[in-house]
């Protein structure tokens, strides 16, 4: 049972650790820029939403972060799958498509959670409280799994590594900077609020930022979130069916 | 095995495949059987629809029309159960780069449903088998092309299929790595038992080691049989007359009979065997290889 699963994690994992050190210095160098700068430098004495800048931005750069690398898993399965044809090793084995996109999600909240510990560590350094609570838990385990299933997708639908790079430009890029991570979304135009919150990062980033902080969860952007997660795993397995045309 | 697989049947029969990219057509109708211990091999030119066939065969795309049964049962309809017992070596390495020769055929040992503890064993006697046991632990971007291909022929096999696929497996190897990757092959379907259908555009390939030869041209099969009776078809011999322009052929069912047309022959003549190239070019009015 899940050998499909146990065997994607086991490759996607072996590969990760050879790399992990590497990787991980990579990572957690932007999101220490962005402390520096916009955390001490131009946020010192600024609140928001009643809470000090800082504070209010380790939770936008732990969903920034978490969501750079769980989505970020499409970039490498696009090179494994159009370089070195090592999809076809999954296609081509007795195991269902269902557990293949588990397995890349798996990786990708693998990752997606990594980043997040870091940024906890950079809290602490930093000498921003966090709370934690169990509805961070299940709201950054959705959160990671959404995106990574998200990357799936995208890395299945596209023909080769421009067009992947033209969806980060165009979609994700303007996502994680417009989606609360870094200001508040309600402080934006009305036309880029009707838009941002048609995003999914807009609810992760609220939900996460007030269980972080001690503020009011809304249960129903909990429930969007699943929902998000729901839809973009159906699109990942439609999308990893449609590769066998 | 199961009983839901008929005896009887055939291991694998593919009845009218069709291919359609687009507008262009890449299979025409493909129909044929193989039988368990087969050595079948499939041979056309580039472009003839080789890989297109077997990539359906293992999965790895659909047709557009016609089907493939595996002893009896749809594949279409019962992939996972098919899968099983075959094994594929594609015309490009899909090991993956960054893991070691150990680390490839662990992964297929887990995807395979191989239990845990048959695991170990199983990869040592793959490793030895392809003689790659010293490199275990070296990452699959430091093999060379012979090495590569006789660790995907292994790792292929870690499940024991009963059917293997072969796509081009010598193809851009040195004749003389192409001549041990030939014994490795050989002894797959000799000791293992293993049914083979191997595709190459290489004449002496398919003359050497397969038992019957289906001959692929524009995504049809042109012609089916083991490669002696394929020739005898045409005849055995062949007088080779090099005119100024171009070179006429003359083929004969023995040797005597060619030498004895040659004695005739008043330009510059030759006798040789008849070859598949020479089936094919009958055949199709083109070379093979160009
Ligand atoms: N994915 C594809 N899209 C469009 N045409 C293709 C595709 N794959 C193969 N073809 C075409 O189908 C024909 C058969 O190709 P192929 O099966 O690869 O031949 P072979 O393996 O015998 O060299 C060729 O004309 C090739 O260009
Ligand atoms: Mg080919």
């Amino acid at each position: 049972m899940f050998n499909g699963f146990k065997g994607v994690l086991y490759r996607e994992l072996s590969v990760y650790r050879k790399r992990a050190r590497k990787q991980i210095l990579a990572s957690s160098l932007s999101p220490l820029l962005y402390l520096i700068a916009f955390g001490w430098s131009l946020g010192r004495g600024v609140s928001v939403d009643g809470l000090p800048y800082i504070s209010f931005l380790i939770p936008g750069l732990i969903t920034m972060s978490s969501l750079n690398q769980s989505y970020g898993i499409a970039q490498e399965l696009n090179i494994t799958r159009f370089y070195f044809h090592v999809f076809d090793e999954y296609l081509i084995a007795p195991i269902s498509h269902a557990e293949i996109v588990l397995g890349e999600a798996a990786y990708g909240m693998f990752k997606g959670l990594l980043s997040t510990v870091l940024i906890f560590v950079y809290a602490v350094l930093f000498g921003v409280k966090l709370i934690l609570t169990p509805v961070f838990f299940v709201a950054i385990l959705l959160h990671t799994f959404l995106f990574a299933a998200l990357g799936i997708t995208v890395a299945m639908l596209v023909r080769d590594h421009g067009t992947q790079a033209t969806v980060n430009t165009f979609v994700i890029t303007p996502m994680i900077f417009l989606s609360g991570t870094f200001f508040p979304v309600d402080k934006l135009p009305y036309i880029f609020k009707v838009l941002v919150y048609a995003l999914p990062l807009t609810y992760s980033t609220k939900v996460i930022r007030a269980s972080l902080t001690g503020g009011a969860v809304n249960l129903f952007f909990v429930l969007l979130l699943v929902i998000f997660a729901v839809l973009f795993f159906t699109s990942a397995l439609w999308a990893v069916r449609r590769v066998e045309a | 095995m199961k009983a839901s697989m008929s005896e009887g049947a055939a291991a694998l029969s593919v009845e009218g495949l069709v291919k359609r990219f687009g507008k262009r057509k890449a299979l025409r109708g493909i129909s044929f059987r193989v039988e368990g211990g087969d050595f079948i091999g499939l041979l056309g030119p580039n472009g003839a629809g080789k890989t297109t066939t077997i990539k359906i065969l293992t999965g790895l795309i659909k047709p557009t029309e016609g089907g493939v049964r595996y002893y009896g049962r749809d594949f279409a309809a019962h992939p996972r159960e098919a899968k099983r017992f075959i094994g594929m070596v594609p015309q490009q390495s899909n090991l993956d780069r960054d893991l070691t020769a150990y680390e490839n055929l662990y992964l297929h040992t887990i995807l395979h449903g191989i239990p845990k503890p048959a695991r170990k064993e199983r990869i040592e006697e793959a490793l030895e088998f392809a003689g790659l046991t010293e490199y275990r632990d070296r990452q699959v971007k430091t093999f060379s092309g012979g090495m590569r291909r006789r660790l995907v022929i292994v790792r292929a096999l870690l499940h024991e299929p009963r059917i293997l696929f072969l796509d081009e497996p010598t193809v851009g190897l040195d004749p003389q790595i192409r001549r041990t990757l030939w014994d490795l092959i050989l002894k797959v379907n000799q000791v293992k038992g293993t049914a083979i259908l191997l595709t190459t555009h290489y004449i002496e390939e398919a003359e050497k080691l397969c038992g019957r030869v289906l001959i692929i041209n524009k995504g049809r099969i042109i012609a089916e049989g083991p490669p002696d009776d394929l020739k005898r078809e045409i005849g055995r011999y062949v007088l080779e007359i090099f005119l100024e322009d171009r070179i006429e052929e003359e083929f004969f069912p023995s040797r005597d009979e060619a030498l004895e047309r040659l004695k005739e022959c008043d330009h510059s003549c030759k006798v040789r065997e008849v070859t598949l190239e020479d089936v094919f070019l009958r055949l199709t009015g083109r070379r093979i290889n160009v």
